[in-house]
């Protein structure tokens, strides 16, 4: 469970989130939806401590965030999958699974781990030992997936992961979250500039604005809605 | 032809010798992009240190490393702590540079403290080995020298099984590559800087024992961290595999320089590779980062 509340954040003297507040419940799957520059990514860092809120506070299952260090966040139970999917690039597809389980509790299971990320990613076992540069655009994005699920999080956070990737690889990716959400009942927080891939995949979806919350509802109702209709589905 | 074979296993040892000193700047600059060219001071301090445990304590300098390294290591820490560790919020321009800065003061520093304390004399540890060569078909080969490219190769090697084999050696390896991604995977960026950063110190202490048993004198820390640096742009800034090569590649250079020219030169053609690396190939010949 994630409760953002009434957080603004500042880059230097430059406000970029005002009054946000929003939360993500167990096991649902949450979309952020935004046009580009909007704070969406801006909201992932808050809540996974790379920036800290000037006011308001972030709780992860009960605790509040935004006091603890950075590094520390990660044991709370979620796990970020940045943009631009920030791969250990000149690592190999190994390691980079295993810095993602690099805290305590997740080494101790990392063979099961991995078999369950082989199972969902079968494509990652075959390149187990090449540098994770090295990968197509479509299997660094399952690996940074997969890395972010090592830590063994009961919250995944993934940040744009449309960017840069063909329609279809796109699909299927969001295909194996839906999956994962489902057998794993794991919460998911997606960020998107898609909008309508977000909505459909997204059980509830929050709108974000220049910095602020400007609309939230159910995925298909806000689909629906003349707003989002207007504003990012050029219809209307 | 004995003398060229002569010449070029002298410069190949010394080249090993090269590739220790590069060692730890190396590993400091690749993981958190701060360029420490006091490096060829701290090996100068701990060869000084090795001096005086042998002249005082009769400690023989092969086994003073168990001693200096975790000396240097402690000493690595306590400045990261005082002075290093305010730059890391720079970006990494910024922090090559504000490093460079303070780094060089402490290259004035130290050789100025040791001539405090061990006035600019040309100092050596004469120990029951030194000058003992073994003799393979006419070419000779000292103990010495043989000892720092055993040195040399046991310590990379381990440096390299560490950074690949442990969760705390990929950790730093990691936030070479990120510094925020890795802060995600709950890597404490902090504390793992401050321990490589040690760990750069501490690789000053094994060169600085074999330095301690060639001449010696304050100034050479000027001399060391050439030698670093040159073999830094060799083997591409930041790679740990490529010192070895790169130092011995340095050696060799040197070696064919005295052979071509005559010994007065040697420095020189490190310099002149130096330069030509710097207009060709400014990433270094290994490296591929800009």
């Amino acid at each position: 469970m994630l409760e953002v509340e009434n957080v603004d954040v500042y880059y230097g003297d430059v406000q970029a989130l005002w009054n946000v507040s929003f939360r993500v419940e167990g096991e649902e799957i949450v979309a952020l939806v935004g046009s580009n520059g909007a704070g969406k990514t801006t909201v992932l860092k808050t809540i996974t401590g790379l920036l800290r809120p000037r006011n308001g506070n972030v709780r992860i299952y009960g605790v509040r965030s935004d006091t603890i260090p950075a590094h520390k966040i990660v044991d709370l139970g979620v796990s970020l999958v940045p943009e631009g999917r920030r791969l250990f690039r000149d690592m190999m597809v190994l390691e980079n699974l295993e810095i993602g389980g690099y805290i305590g509790r997740a080494r101790n299971v990392k063979n099961e781990n991995l078999r369950w990320i082989f199972e969902i990613f079968p494509v990652l076992e075959n390149r187990l030992r090449q540098l994770a540069g090295t990968l197509s655009g479509g299997e660094q994005q399952m690996l940074a997936i997969a890395r972010g699920l090592m830590s063994e999080p009961k919250m995944l956070l993934v940040d744009e992961l449309s960017l840069g990737l063909a329609p279809l690889i796109v699909k299927n990716i969001y295909k194996i979250l839906k999956e994962i959400n489902t057998s794993r009942k794991m919460t998911i927080l997606v960020v998107e500039q898609n909008v309508r891939l977000a909505l459909e995949i997204g059980d509830r979806a929050y709108i974000l604005e220049n910095g602020r919350i400007s609309g939230e509802g159910r995925g298909i109702d806000l689909l629906n809605s003349e707003q989002v209709k207007k504003a990012y589905l050029a219809m209307g | 032809m004995l003398h060229f074979a002569q010449i070029f296993s002298y410069g190949l040892l010394s080249g090993a010798l090269y590739g220790l000193v590069a060692l730890g700047l190396s590993l400091v600059f690749g993981v958190m992009n701060y360029l420490v060219i006091a490096h060829g001071a701290l090996i100068m301090m701990a060869a000084y240190m090795t001096f005086w445990a042998f002249f005082y304590l009769k400690i023989d300098p092969f086994l003073f490393i168990l001693l200096v390294t975790p000396a240097f290591f402690v000493i690595g820490w306590v400045l990261f702590k005082v002075l290093y560790q305010s730059l890391m919020k720079f970006s990494e321009g910024e922090k090559i540079k504000n490093s460079l800065l303070i780094s060089f003061g402490l290259l004035l520093i130290f050789p100025n403290m040791a001539i405090l304390f061990w006035t600019a004399d040309e100092r050596a540890v004469a120990t029951g080995y030194t000058g003992k060569v073994f003799d393979v078909f006419g070419v000779r080969l000292p103990y010495i020298g043989l000892g720092g490219v055993a040195l040399a190769i046991i310590v990379i090697i381990a440096l390299h099984l560490f950074l690949t084999r442990t969760y705390f050696g990929k950790a730093i390896r990691a936030v070479s590559q990120d510094h925020e991604a890795a802060t995600l995977m709950g890597i404490n960026v902090n504390r793992v800087c401050l321990v490589a950063f040690s760990m750069g110190f501490a690789l000053a202490g094994i060169p600085g024992v074999i330095t301690s048993l060639h001449a010696f004198n304050p100034a050479i820390s000027f001399d060391l961290t050439n030698k670093a640096l040159i073999v830094l742009i060799l083997a591409g800034f930041g790679s740990i595999k490529g010192v070895l090569i790169g130092g011995l590649l340095l050696g060799a250079i040197e070696a064919a320089g005295v052979y071509i020219v005559g010994t007065p030169y040697r420095e020189v053609f490190g310099l002149i590779l130096f330069v030509l690396i710097l207009m060709f190939r400014p990433q270094g010949l290994a490296g591929k980062k800009a």
